[in-house]
């Protein structure tokens, strides 16, 4: 529309201008954090001493080793009635370790949720901390801590199913806490509740709903978790799949494995049907 | 609201408080029923399956404990490289696992699959397949695709990220906006001018958001990884774990927080700098 000062001289014609949508700095910065990137995996295959063609050859070789070792799955003996029991047994870990993990959860979660929480100097990094080690060390390394101090057994597996529903469940929790609306909170503050009385009556009202969906997804994580802690002792099937691995009987494996991958399908499959319907609830 | 009042418009006073106390009921049976099983299951695992008498005791208990307190600093010099080989593989990993992702969300998207009856099915299932195997069990499987050492690893921490990143992925793509796919197939763009300047450009500040999650939660992964002769962590705490040196393995796993509390913190300002 406005005429530009190179139309108006004839003369001369307009430079042919490239677009990009980043600047000078924006588009330098860019570069350098790609090329960083980029070389900091370079490094790491040189580092690690990783043979890039064997990634894709290992596809084709896991269907082959699958095929002829694994192949016909030994059905009987999962059939067993052992194995059956240890199924059961799993599934009690996880329900055990989910719900332990919730109700620890939620006060913690009360505690690092920055809006409500009771003090912000004291106990909202208290709570941050606890929920955030709890996630961050991987379930089968409290597995084998608990199984040290506590023995063999579904005791440990429990717990260390446990500590992980509380680092899970936690920072779910702690998220949805910090999303609710202040207005239910501000009102019982000013009538003057305490913290107890104000988590009960503005609190909960708004995440209870929320709260029994992630709790029941917490269950569906925990059960699969639950079936590799007896890996290390923790009891439930694990064990059984231990065992078969080192005595290289691949085809009782595979047999396993098929009954975990088709125990989680189910436990996913449930767990989204009942938080579908609770969803509706709301 | 809307229903219980309609409730009692339609059948008056008296048979919503019997709706009501009827909805109580099932509530407090279902809590009853719940509390139950959780008792029995507490009975079953807990109370019949352990062995208390050989657990030693509050003493025995404590004495291992004390053991764990009882720090082993002099490994510390030790822990630096396993802990870069650890964020090196979660790295690699993460990597590896978004180009594995690709096709996945590709195939899984309802919007661009090439074919809804058979590759979409397919790869929803995939999806679901990544999520369910533990990551302990790809690696196992991994082992004896390509033996030991630090590839199985990476391979595992991918395998089991691509079901979250390529279902996320395919989310995306199925919210994404049409009109500029529309545009750019109404000025003949071909497949692949689409997918780069329509579909992108759309979905890529989520993607790269949902894949330094994954790099967060890779990191606690790959840290397990020395199971299968990895490196990393993983093997110096099994390594410390079979020696019965317990201060060392505390100092390993306080090592693996540190580690992580700092992979929080870059994948904080990460998405910051992205969103």
């Amino acid at each position: 529309m406005m005429p530009t000062t190179t139309a108006a001289i004839p003369s001369m014609p307009a430079a042919k201008r490239t677009w990009s949508r980043y600047r000078h700095p924006e588009s330098t910065v860019r570069f350098a954090v790609i090329m960083a990137i980029l070389a900091f995996l370079g490094y790491s295959v040189a580092y690690l001493n990783i043979d890039l063609s064997r990634i894709l050859g290992a596809f084709p070789r896991l269907v082959e080793i699958l095929a002829t070792r694994y192949f016909p799955p030994d059905m009987n003996y999962v059939s067993d009635a052992d194995f059956v029991r240890s199924v059961l047994r799993t599934l009690e870990m996880s329900l055990l370790g989910g719900f332990f993990g919730v109700v620890c959860s939620i006060p913690l979660a009360w505690l690092a949720a920055r809006n409500i929480t009771v003090s912000k100097r004291i106990a909202y990094p208290f709570g941050r901390f606890a929920i955030m080690s709890s996630r961050s060390i991987h379930e089968t390394i409290w597995t084998i801590l608990f199984v040290t101090v506590l023995g063999f057994g579904m005791l440990a597996g429990t717990l260390a199913l446990t500590v992980f529903c509380v680092g899970f469940a936690g920072k779910l929790f702690s998220d949805e806490l910090e999303a609710i609306d202040m207005g239910p909170v501000e009102a019982m503050r000013s009538v003057g509740a305490n913290p107890l009385q104000v988590f009960q009556y503005a609190v909960l009202p708004q995440v209870r709903v929320a709260f029994t969906g992630i709790a029941i997804y917490t269950w569906d994580v925990a059960f699969r978790a639950a079936t590799v802690v007896g890996f290390f002792g923790g009891g439930g099937m694990g064990w059984y799949l231990k065992r078969t691995t080192q005595q290289m009987e691949s085809t009782r494996v595979a047999a396993i494995l098929l009954v975990i991958i088709g125990l989680v399908l189910l436990a996913e499959v449930g767990s989204g049907w009942l938080r579908k319907r609770i969803g509706k609830m709301r | 609201m809307s229903s219980a009042a309609a409730t009692v418009s339609e059948h008056g006073f008296d048979a919503y408080l019997a709706h009501k106390r009827r909805r109580r009921i099932n509530n407090w049976l279902l809590v009853a029923c719940s509390l139950a099983l959780l008792a029995w299951c507490f009975w079953d695992t807990i109370m019949f399956d352990t062995d208390w008498q050989r657990m030693g005791g509050v003493l025995g208990i404590g004495g291992t404990l004390e053991r764990f307190l009882l720090i082993d600093w002099s490994l510390l010099p030790k822990l630096m490289v396993p802990a870069l080989e650890t964020l090196m593989m979660a790295t690699l990993g993460t990597i590896l696992g978004c180009v594995f992702s690709l096709p996945v969300a590709w195939f899984g998207a309802a919007n661009v699959t090439p074919s809804k009856y058979f590759f979409y099915p397919f790869g929803r299932f995939l999806m679901v397949l990544s999520r369910s195997i533990h990551e302990i069990i790809w690696a196992l499987l991994f082992v004896g695709a390509v033996g030991l050492g630090a590839l199985p690893g990476i391979l595992a921490v991918a395998m089991r990220s691509v079901g979250f990143i390529s279902k996320i992925t395919a989310e995306a793509i199925e919210n994404i906006d049409p009109k500029p796919v529309e545009a750019i197939r109404a000025v003949g763009g071909n497949q692949f001018q689409v997918m780069y300047y329509g579909i992108v450009p759309q979905i890529l500040p989520v993607i790269i958001g949902t894949i330094i999650f994954e790099w967060d939660i890779n990191i606690r992964r790959s840290a397990i990884m020395g199971l299968v002769g990895a490196g990393g962590l993983g093997l110096v705490f099994f390594r410390q774990m079979a020696m019965f040196n317990y201060g060392g393995v505390t100092l390993v796993v306080l090592a693996v927080l540190v580690l992580i509390a700092i992979g929080e913190v870059v994948s904080h300002y990460a998405r910051k700098a992205v969103i």
